[in-house]
């Protein structure tokens, strides 16, 4: 598979097979992406691999949890920017409602919408989850070298034939977290990634994700 | 180097390139790159990423006026953070003795280290830079985010044959840089340019060894059998 499929075909799948993973297959995947560029070679990221009973024991301590509301949430990091203009308020809307119009769950219906949003800590039925860490004294360039390994990672996936979800909603429950895996108190959580086999045919991974047209997002001069 | 035809392949075969030929990038191939790109993900599809890509005269204009101007002071943002921890300054140097050792350039032969840190300024003489900046209001994981999509970017130039730079090194003249653009100072933050071309294969600091941890003590694998 070639980058160009790779990043096509990729989605954030949501509904995954019941079907294991090796760890041979992922393995082969990190090691590759060990080689993912980096500022200063700074190497910034992290990971745990859970998959079996730990990702089980993690999957009930938040089932635990989700019942006690905002009040249990504790990212370390603010998820969305607090002011939003343009595009960027529309598009935050959009792929939401556009997730939801595919499982037809209208918008009055918030006991289905938050049944689908937990979804997320049972990592949608992917038998692994990637949980990623970095140390606190990393500054917002580091996160960047963070995002290249992730989207690394992504990509190489799917040349094994795997899907993936890149989830910080984790965030939110990083204290249930560190409960379940040891992460260095002076490293910050960031996200989990969701990984296995899609199901391919489920709606929730079937509806169309906009993407902003290419000479919105560039400009180009001199060619 | 030949094109890749495999995610992997795209992985082995990039490295930051610091001397490019001077065959010029069609026009089409880099949209090509740009537009698939698009699909890179992003928290709340958010797609924080915004950038220009300059070649020719607009580009030489450019790198006239950042050679003949001082480093912004304060700093659009600070890239030097992890030197805190003893291990990733250890890398920082690591790379940069291997880079010069490659060289030739001995380390107490500041002049010839300045001159090359100069050549950041027209990018290792890439015929096309790919300039990034996006609104100040993003927080951490938007600037993952933006990570996702460069990698995104320079595995697809791989794919075409293409290689290419990542340089947060030209922040040093954001504001420069986006009012040369027409970007606005007050809403958008620089990143970082991509240098974009074909390199000079036989160019030893395009061939040094490169090094990284090792998988074990980066990721840890629990409940497998």
């Amino acid at each position: 598979m070639d980058v160009s499929a790779a990043v096509a075909t990729r989605r954030s799948i949501r509904a995954f097979l019941d079907k294991p993973v090796e760890q041979a297959q992922l393995r082969r995947v990190m090691e590759k992406a060990q080689a993912a560029p980096s500022g200063g070679n700074t190497q910034p990221w992290n990971a745990v691999m859970l998959t079996g009973t730990p990702l089980q024991k993690l999957f009930d301590l938040v089932a635990a949890t989700i019942p006690q509301g905002l009040m249990a949430y504790s990212a370390e990091y603010p998820i969305y920017p607090a002011e939003l203009e343009g595009r960027y308020a529309d598009q935050r809307f959009a792929v939401g409602e556009a997730m939801y119009a595919a499982l037809g769950i209208p918008r009055e219906d918030k006991d289905s919408r938050r049944d689908v949003f937990a979804n997320n800590f049972r990592a949608f039925g992917a038998p692994v989850l990637m949980l990623v860490h970095t140390p606190r004294y990393m500054g917002l360039p580091q996160w960047s070298d963070i995002g290249m390994w992730l989207q690394t990672v992504l990509l190489l996936l799917r040349e094994e034939g795997l899907d993936s979800c890149a989830q910080e909603a984790w965030a939110i429950y990083q204290k249930q977290i560190r409960e379940v895996v040891e992460i260095p108190d002076d490293h910050i959580f960031f996200c989990g990634v969701a990984i296995g086999w899609g199901d391919r045919h489920a709606a929730v991974n079937n509806f169309p994700v906009p993407r902003v047209g290419l000479d919105q997002a560039v400009q180009w001069e001199g060619f | 180097m030949t094109k890749a035809t495999t995610v992997t392949e795209a992985m082995l075969t990039r490295r930051s390139i610091r001397a490019f030929s001077d065959r010029p990038v069609p026009l089409e191939l880099i949209r090509k790159v740009m537009d698939t790109a698009r699909w890179t993900p992003s928290g709340c599809n958010f797609q924080p990423w915004e950038g220009a890509v300059l070649t020719g005269a607009p580009l030489h204009e450019l790198q006239e006026r950042m050679r003949a101007a001082a480093p912004q002071d304060p700093k659009e943002y600070s890239w030097s953070d992890p030197e805190v921890l003893p291990e990733c300054l250890a890398r920082l140097h690591q790379v940069g003795a291997d880079m010069y050792a490659a060289m030739n350039i001995e380390r107490a032969d500041k002049a010839a280290r300045g001159d090359f840190m100069a050549q950041n300024l027209v990018s290792f003489d890439a015929p096309a830079v790919l300039l990034v900046y996006f609104p100040r209001v993003m927080g951490p994981p938007q600037w993952s985010d933006v990570g996702m999509w460069l990698q995104s970017v320079m595995l697809l130039l791989r794919d075409e044959g293409l290689d290419s730079c990542p340089q947060e090194f030209l922040s040093i003249h954001a504001r420069l840089i986006k009012d040369f653009l027409g970007v606005s100072d007050e809403s958008h933050i620089f990143f970082c340019g991509i240098a974009i071309g074909y390199r000079v294969e036989d160019d030893p600091v395009n061939q040094f060894d490169r090094k990284r941890e090792e998988l074990d003590s980066k990721v840890r694998f629990l409940g497998f059998e």
